[in-house]
């Protein structure tokens, strides 16, 4: 007889699954529309995001198999193997950086969001305050606890998507997607890093797999995991310039939200669905930045072995607070996201490619 | 282990008593009869239940003597078992009680009583216990052992319907404060050689009797080793109701939510066996115990089994709807009337507002009184007898919420909220989780009263914050929605047709797992 599986912290591939798709689901789909509709002209920006998407899948393949090679064994520990203890501290500690700046960027965009469209006269430090809390709760509990509020919330929200989805589909103009293939190879391109950025987040997975009971299955389960986000965008952003048209698109800041506001509930029951999209969202939004900062926590755990948990919970929140709070304009905002999307690249295009091939050279092979 | 524990902690407090009132009560049996009745005398105290008889055996003169304690004991056992056999049946049958000490209470032992409850010990701590739980000690002049005779019996309230937890169909036989009665309604459902009784000893000063109950094979030994292991740590003067137990073992004493379920009925408690779950009853309370629970058990009535699939998973919908709205609606009205009146239609915005015309308080306050009242009315109903409960409930309902609409104190709607809250919240088939929604309303209120609709999103992602991490006996309390065990869900998301329900739940990790055959029904 097993001993209790969900007892001992461990996960399985349904975790896995669920969790590239919660961290992906996120802000970026709140904007992505504009973002690429700038970018391309008509629908082509999908094209552009189906490619940015497979790019994506690729990539959460080839990390998933690179953390698979070594079961049990954390981050910081094989990487330690791989290219010198210092080398692997210094890339530890970056990743830790970075996905602290992920956190304090959707806690500072939570506030954004919600004085845009629930609150007019609360403060954005409030709104993004209690959020950051309710992260700090969320994280002092145990990891596979935030692994489970996935498998809670993300059916949740892939429903309230497909329903705002299929709700506009009486606004829909098909004439104002065509026509096609007008936008140049630049533009494309362009879009594709757009909408690329949009998938960040996966990198989670160098940090979740140790946690896994049979990591083997691993990179299969977290592509399929990437797949949902990559069907859901594009099916958004098809509606989006469908009912919108790409020139209005361009002007929105959150042209998703809107899609939101267009519906109207059938018998009249409740009016500005966009709210109560919105606060769906919160779920997917929380979602990814509890697996963000748990992932900072376990990062930074494995390399300072003495710290307890509380105490880098102690040390890190006001630091995100103060990060979140840091950028005084949308503008400074975009910047801070482009830098996270920068140092993402780095983390899950960079660094496993240079640590499988050092793998490969070196020979060494993780205990299977 | 768990015996001797308690009769050490026995003996240092006998001990302790030794020194400072009773000097001359000592721990230990004696060989002659008088010595020894004496000596228990004194240990009680002499109290006037305490019977003691002495008397000889038929025409020999050997002495011998039975204490007891009166009312705790069944009179007829005594005298036609005890007495009659050892006083005229012994000598007629021709049985040799013309031996001394040890011998002859082998001899009335094994030939002459024929009692089939009876043991022969050696301890007074033993003997006391025996005495104390209503039964029968006999002492023989010249030897230091004691015969036990179970006379137990006294009055017990018949087997009635729950009232907490009342069906339409199903049986009627609730649980009793007799723990033998309860175990035998747990044992008639469940005719199984691997039915499993297992007994504890709980409280210092009670020494009552605990039983688990599981059935051995279906229930995973790891859960019956932690619950032993929690079980075994219980250190409490007395447990006056299995409340007690489940406050002890839980494992999380700051959750809202209640980490055992407890039930009244018989038939629950057999299919919570055949789940692969542990029972766990106590001596006294009608209540057993039930670990682990789940989330998604507290929502499931016995009654769901027992009527046809549709109409049940229908009701458990409703059920679903039901929680949301004890939980969620007064804080949604708080939320929607002082943070979003945007997102009321505007026919009934117009409306609300005009409702709300005169009422001089804001929404918080309108809903707390109500609801407060709703409270009141409610610890009330409880604590008035029967027949002027439903005064209070018509005075309490309709009067005062009708005067206090006219005095302008609060709005028509918030009345209707309230009452709507207080009939969802009577409709939850478990009594514990419903006083956990009470409580957690009033924090949605409160959260919905600052921070609105994102208040009470956060506040509701806490919550399942808090569910992921909670465990009842080790299980995941939010199984199987999270960690995910898709074959449970057709008795959650629906209730499917027993035919299909052909697996234990998965959760429980049991050993068996198939509940029944495939084929089984005509359906498939």
């Amino acid at each position: 007889m097993k001993s209790f599986e969900y007892g001992d912290g461990e996960i399985g591939h349904t975790e896995i699954f669920y969790a590239v798709a919660s961290m992906v689901i996120a802000i970026g789909i709140l904007n992505l529309p504009r973002d690429l509709a700038q970018a391309t002209n008509y629908v082509d920006g999908v094209f552009s995001l189906i490619i940015a998407g497979l790019f994506a899948i690729l990539f959460t393949w080839m990390i998933a198999s690179l953390a698979a090679k070594y079961p049990k064994q954390s981050f910081y520990s094989y990487t330690a193997s791989l290219i010198s203890r210092p080398i692997a501290f210094v890339i530890t500690l970056g990743l830790t950086i970075h996905f602290l700046l992920f956190v304090a960027y959707e806690t500072r965009m939570i506030g954004v969001i919600a004085a845009h469209y629930i609150f007019d006269r609360t403060p954005i430090e409030v709104a993004s305050f209690s959020f950051l809390m309710l992260i700090v709760y969320a994280v002092s509990g145990s990891h596979v606890g935030i692994l489970r509020l996935n498998l809670m919330f993300l059916p949740i929200i892939v429903l309230i998507a497909i329903t705002i989805c299929l709700m506009n589909l009486a606004y829909f103009d098909t004439e104002n997607l065509s026509p096609f293939f007008t936008t140049d190879l630049k533009g494309y391109w362009k879009g594709v890093q757009e909408s690329y950025f949009s998938f960040s987040g996966y990198e989670i997975l160098l940090f979740y797999i140790v946690l896994m009971n049979r990591p083997k299955k691993a990179p299969k389960f977290a592509a399929l995991g990437m797949i949902i986000p990559v069907l859901l965008y594009a099916t958004f952003y098809v509606i989006t310039i469908g009912v919108f048209s790409y020139d209005t698109t361009q002007t929105m800041v959150f042209p998703t939200i809107e899609l939101a506001k267009e519906v109207e509930v059938p018998g009249g029951f409740f009016e500005r669905l966009e709210s109560v999209f919105f606060i769906i969202w919160i779920m997917a939004i929380f979602n990814t930045a509890a697996m963000a900062y748990d992932v900072s926590l376990l990062a930074a755990r494995s390399i300072f072995k003495k710290v307890k948990k509380k105490t880098l919970i102690f040390i890190f929140s006001p630091i995100i607070f103060l990060a979140a709070m840091f950028p005084q304009n949308l503008n400074e905002i975009r910047t801070m996201a482009t830098y996270i999307s920068y140092s993402s690249l780095f983390v899950v295009v960079f660094i496993p490619i240079v640590l499988l091939v050092i793998a490969k050279l070196r020979g060494i092979k993780g205990s299977e | 282990m768990f015996f001797k524990y308690f009769n050490n902690q026995r003996k240092q407090q006998n001990n302790q008593l030794n020194q400072s009132e009773q000097e001359d009560f000592k721990v230990q049996l004696f060989r002659t009869i008088d010595e020894n009745i004496e000596n228990i005398k004194k240990l009680y105290d002499s109290p006037d239940d305490l019977i003691t008889r002495k008397f000889t055996i038929g025409n020999t003169n050997q002495e011998c003597a039975i204490i007891y304690i009166a009312g705790l004991t069944n009179k007829t056992v005594i005298d036609n078992r005890i007495m009659q056999s050892i006083q005229i049946e012994s000598v007629e049958s021709g049985k040799n009680v013309e031996v001394k000490g040890d011998a002859l209470l082998n001899t009335l032992h094994e030939k002459v009583l024929h009692s089939s409850v009876s043991k022969v010990v050696n301890n007074l701590d033993e003997v006391s216990l025996a005495i104390l739980s209503g039964d029968t000690a006999l002492f023989v002049n010249g030897t230091d052992k004691v015969l036990i005779l179970g006379t137990k019996g006294w009055e017990n309230r018949s087997i009635e319907e729950p009232i907490s937890e009342g069906l339409i169909r199903g049986p009627r036989e609730g649980f009793i404060e007799n723990i033998r009665t309860n175990t035998v309604l747990v044992r008639r459902r469940v005719r199984d050689s691997n039915l499993r009784f297992k007994a504890y000893q709980v409280g210092r000063r009670s020494k009552k009797q605990l039983v688990v109950s599981y059935i051995e094979g279906i229930v995973n030994p790891d859960l019956v080793k932690e619950l032993n292991r929690r079980l075994e740590s219980i250190d409490l003067d007395d447990a006056p109701e299995s409340g007690y137990i489940e406050q002890w073992i839980e494992d999380d004493f700051l959750s809202p939510f209640p980490q055992l379920s407890h039930t009244e009925r018989p038939d629950k408690v057999a299919s919570a066996l055949d789940q692969g779950k542990i029972a766990i009853l106590l001596d006294g309370t009608p209540f057993v115990l039930i670990a682990p629970m789940t989330f998604g058990n507290t929502l499931q009535s016995p009654e769901d089994y027992y009527e046809r699939w549709i109409v049940s998973s229908l009701i458990r919908y409703l059920r679903y709807v039901a929680a949301f709205i004890a939980v969620f609606l007064p804080s949604l009205y708080i939320a929607l009337v002082s943070f979003h009146p945007g997102m009321i239609p505007s026919k009934l915005a117009f409306s609300l507002a005009a409702t709300r015309e005169g009422v001089p308080f804001p929404a918080l306050i309108e809903a707390l009184l109500m609801e407060a009242t709703m409270e009141l009315l409610r610890e009330a109903g409880i604590r008035l007898p029967k027949p002027i409960g439903q005064t209070i409930g018509i005075v309490g309902g309709l009067v005062i919420g009708e005067a206090a609409v006219r005095a302008g104190i609060v709005s028509p709607v918030m009345v209707i909220i309230v009452a709507l809250t207080a009939i969802a919240s009577f409709s939850m088939p478990s009594y514990g989780m419903a006083l956990s929604f009470r409580m957690l309303r009033f924090g949605f209120m409160l959260i919905a009263s600052v921070l609105g609709l994102y208040g009470i999103i956060l506040g509701y992602i806490a919550l399942n914050i808090h569910l992921v991490n909670l465990k009842s006996l080790g299980v995941p309390y939010s199984a199987p929605f999270a960690p995910s065990f898709y074959g449970d869900w057709k008795d959650l998301v629906i209730r499917a047709p027993i035919t299909m329900l052909t697996k234990r739940p998965k959760y429980t990790q049991t050993g068996d797992t198939e509940r029944m055959d495939n084929k089984g029904g005509n359906s498939t």
